[in-house]
């Protein structure tokens, strides 16, 4: 009897969850239903190109370039000891912390032709007003640039855990078969964490699709800033929700492909019989070069931006701490903590779900909820406005407005905006406990809540953390949704840093935006810690 | 473990319900706002003090409020719709969520241009949309005439510096072209403009009048208000030492006048405090508010009697104004954009 109320749940929850998150995700896509309007004409004759061959070269562009600093600093880290490692491992986080949108803020605050290091380069050399030595930024590399050195800690973090979670037996096999160093990191390890890293690059690229404040600062016309432009500009709020259901449907698109590869490609190694890869000491060369290597993403995407931003913060702004900031920093650690919480027990829940019912479908609309990732944060927020408005009018007292406008709307546009960073986490955590574990306990009788709670939730445990510090760290940063959704007099620090950066006050912006970095950077600090006790429980 | 971090989510739910339910009943007027100004919320508190109305504020993009409001419909809480762009004002206006406001003391404050046809809007301080020009390099005698129809002449190759159209401003600016010129003039118009660019369209207001500082190019189409905060040292003494560098001038003096937006607000038809909101805006025109407004953000008043901003004063304070109807920015924008579109305006 028990156990058929189990299966049940396992079934139901689920599907509940599916149809609560979907119903945002449909307002937006149903607009496919609607009509095209004129628009569509123009669009086609004089921009839409321009907009596609722009996003498809920025992420393209911003793939290549997290790729190779996200897995090489991963692999330097994760394979070798060299001079500045320890604090690598963790540092190299850091930049998790900034939000796109001000690292372009403090680029052009930086890089600019009045800016302060074309300032410094002047003023050191004598050089005249009008001498200019950094290369202009506000342009696609520029933008290129800024997405990877925020967004690449994302590969990061995945390749440094499958390096590390690499079985040493498969290795010293390449070893025995006369591979040498880089032929075993080449031929071996890269082929064996491909899938891992395939995920963390899917939410780089929904990152960079989905962005609006960074392009439109460095005025990339883009796929998303077309969207916007359709909708502002043109007041045409219908295409601009076509268009945005087309760059849904291409995500949803990649991320079938990816399921499908991760799928053939599952390297389940037996955690019992795993022991740690071998740690080579670099000599002074490599060590110095490795050191190089892992310093750039750091300057660049961390030390660099939070400099200028301290020096802004305390010339331009210092009052903000007194005044605005208790409040903001408050109402944003509130809600991200329980977004994150909400967030990673749904998709603990749905993994655990899917697993133990091997049910195809389930698997699919899994990873169909994390498009909401790629969706940019206004047109989610207009999904949620329509269905909390429509439950509202429908469901609940029809006089007053319970949902629309409350906290209730603004968790769930954060809920639905980072499921696919828990899902991601949680689900290769997942695919690491051996099926054989799940089988043994069914022998000893355990199943449902028993099975998740006494044998996966622990084994999972890392692996949830990550998932509710991350979500953390995204909701810290998000901005457009919230500034739509929140109710009266509701500020977080994203929200005092826009109302300054919109009217194009950068420097007062200083001020919250460091506020931003310092919360985000708890748990990033946290989940560093949580890697390097696992990392040294591994290695005793 | 687990159990116990359940039943605390349990709780922050009821919260976050208990908080959207409790219905307050207070003297108070809610406010949409896409302006946001720190100054401001001076302003709000020296209302709430006067009045002793609280003043409930929500920021945000203004399309994305609109879009708010519309579904919100007769349940909406907001009173008060207050934007930088008329454009947006005009967008309130014809979802016909705006009511007409009836206070005369208001309509004898504000000129019929910068109000709604019904009088559903009026603007509570108005921006030029202005040229500056490096004095050391464009004789002051040479433009003083110039008007946005003179920067497509061939004379002006790559020597104009001005943003992206994604800038409602812009979008304004061509729409004003457009409600006077007609479109194909205007197209006409601007695939020259566009020819004359010094440079791809990048950056805010302010980065073109620093370019024009810096000799990367001779004119810039910018804000006068930024110019304003420029001057005032707020943004730094890099952006001071720039701005000091160049000179403003109104365009079209000869003929219809400087383009002029404004920021305005109405009063919502679904307000539940219709009172408390005709008497928000009444003291947003009071003489202490206008001055408040030209001497902390740098806009023109839309009262007479005040005077702009010492800062920017000097460089004209009885200029030509385009009589073109504010709405008229809304009315066109559509066009405008597209028309930018067609020209390659990036």
């Amino acid at each position: 009897m028990n156990r058929i109320t189990n299966i049940n749940f396992w079934i139901l929850f689920p599907a509940i969850v599916f149809v609560f998150f979907l119903m945002p995700l449909v307002a937006v896509l149903s607009s496919l239903f609607g009509e095209y309007s004129d628009n569509w004409n123009h669009l086609y004759n004089f921009v839409l190109f321009d907009y596609l061959r722009n996003s498809a070269v920025l992420v393209f562009g911003v793939s290549v370039l997290t790729l190779i600093i996200g897995t090489g600093t991963a692999w330097l880290v994760s394979n070798f000891n060299f001079f500045g490692k320890r604090f690598f491992e963790w540092a190299l986080i850091l930049p998790l912390s900034i939000p796109p949108y001000i690292l372009a803020y403090t680029f052009t605050g930086l890089f600019d032709s009045y800016g302060t290091l074309n300032n410094l380069v002047r003023n050191i050399f004598e050089l005249e007003q009008s001498y200019i030595f950094f290369p202009n930024i506000r342009n696609i590399f520029g933008a290129i640039i800024v997405f990877s050195f925020t967004l690449y800690p994302y590969i990061y973090l995945v390749a440094r855990s499958a390096f590390l979670n690499q079985s040493r037996s498969t290795l010293e096999s390449g070893r025995i078969l006369g591979l040498n160093r880089f032929e075993i990191s080449f031929k071996l390890a890269m082929p064996m964490i491909r899938p891992a890293i395939i995920g963390g690059l899917m939410l780089v690229i929904m990152e960079t699709l989905s962005d609006f404040g960074a392009v439109e600062h460095f005025a990339i016309p883009t796929f998303t800033t077309g969207i916007f432009r359709t909708w502002y500009g043109m007041g045409d709020l219908l295409t601009a929700m076509q268009l945005s259901s087309f760059l849904l449907i291409l995500v949803a698109i990649f991320l079938l492909i990816e399921n499908k590869s991760r799928r053939n490609a599952g390297f389940v190694s037996d955690s019992s019989t795993h022991s740690p890869i071998q740690i080579e000491r670099l000599n002074s060369r490599y060590s110095a070069l490795a050191f190089v290597f892992c310093s750039i993403p750091l300057l660049v995407g961390f030390i660099l931006p939070t400099s200028e931003l301290i020096i802004w913060a305390i010339y331009y702004n210092p009052s903000f701490f007194d005044d605005r900031f208790l409040d903001a920093a408050l109402n944003t650690i509130t809600l991200a903590v329980v977004a994150a919480v909400l967030c990673s027990m749904t998709a603990l829940l749905i993994n655990f779900s899917v697993r133990i019912n091997k049910n195809k479908i389930l698997r699919l609309l899994s990873s169909f909820l994390s498009i909401g990732y790629a969706l940019p944060g206004l047109i989610l927020a207009v999904g949620i406005v329509q269905t909390t408005t429509f439950i509202d009018s429908n469901l609940l007292n029809k006089s007053s407005l319970a949902l629309t406008g409350s906290l209730f709307g603004l968790v769930l546009a954060y809920i639905i905006k980072s499921y696919a960073l828990s899902n991601n986490t949680i689900s290769s955590g997942m695919e690491k406990i051996s099926i054989g574990i799940d089988n043994s306990a069914r022998v000893l009788k355990s199943s449902g809540w028993n099975l998740l709670g006494s044998i996966h939730f622990p084994l999972l445990k890392t692996s949830f953390f990550t998932s509710i510090l991350l979500v953390i760290s995204e909701v810290v940063k998000e901005l457009p949704a919230t500034l739509i959704l929140r109710p009266f007099n509701f500020d977080t620090l994203a929200v005092s840093t826009y109302i300054y950066a919109a009217e194009e006050r950068m420097r007062d912006a200083a001020a919250p935006s460091i506020a931003i970095i310092l919360v985000g950077l708890i748990p990033i600090i946290i989940i560093t810690r949580m890697i390097r006790s696992s990392r040294d429980k591994g290695a005793m | 473990m687990y159990f116990k971090v359940n039943n605390s989510i349990k709780s922050l739910i009821a919260i976050c319900l208990l908080f959207s339910l409790s219905e307050i009943i207070a003297n108070e007027v809610n406010i949409y706002t896409s302006r946001h100004y720190d100054s401001d919320d001076l302003l709000y508190k020296d209302f709430s003090n006067a009045t002793g109305i609280k003043v409930n504020i929500i920021s945000g993009k203004g399309e994305a409020l609109i879009e708010r409001l519309k579904s919100e419909g007769s349940n909406s809480s907001a009173d008060i719709f207050l934007t930088s762009d008329a454009g947006n004002l005009w967008k309130v206006q014809k979802e016909g969520l705006f009511k007409s406001i009836s206070s005369e003391k208001i309509m004898q404050s504000v000129p019929v241009n910068f109000r709604g046809p019904n009088n559903e809007w009026i603007g509570i301080a108005k921006r030029a949309r202005v040229i500056f020009y490096n004095p050391d390099n464009v004789p002051s005698k040479d433009i003083e005439k110039l008007s946005y129809e003179d920067l497509s002449q061939e004379a002006w190759k790559n020597r104009i510096v001005v943003r992206s159209s994604n800038n409602i401003y812009n979008q304004s600016l061509v729409a004003s072209m457009i409600s006077n010129n007609g479109i194909a003039a205007t197209e006409t118009w601007a695939k020259g403009f566009v020819s004359n660019f010094a440079r791809k369209p990048q950056g805010n207001d302010r980065s073109q009048i620093i370019a024009v500082a810096n000799g990367e190019a001779d004119i810039a189409i910018a804000n006068s208000y930024y110019f304003g905060i420029m001057l005032s040292g707020s943004a730094g003494p890099d952006q001071m030492k720039a701005a000091n560098k160049v000179k403003m001038l109104f365009p079209n003096q000869n003929n219809r006048g400087t383009h002029v937006n404004i920021s305005g607000a109405g009063v919502l038809r679904n307000s539940k405090n219709p009172i408390n909101a005709e008497a928000f805006l009444e003291f947003l025109l009071s003489s202490k508010a206008q001055s408040h407004i030209v001497n902390n953000t740098y806009e023109y008043p839309v009262i007479d009697t005040i005077p702009p901003s010492p800062v920017i004063a000097h460089f004209g304070t009885s200029f030509v104004e385009d009589k073109t109807s504010a709405s008229d920015f809304g009315k066109f924008n559509s066009e405008a954009i597209k028309l930018m579109d067609r020209v390659g305006w990036k």
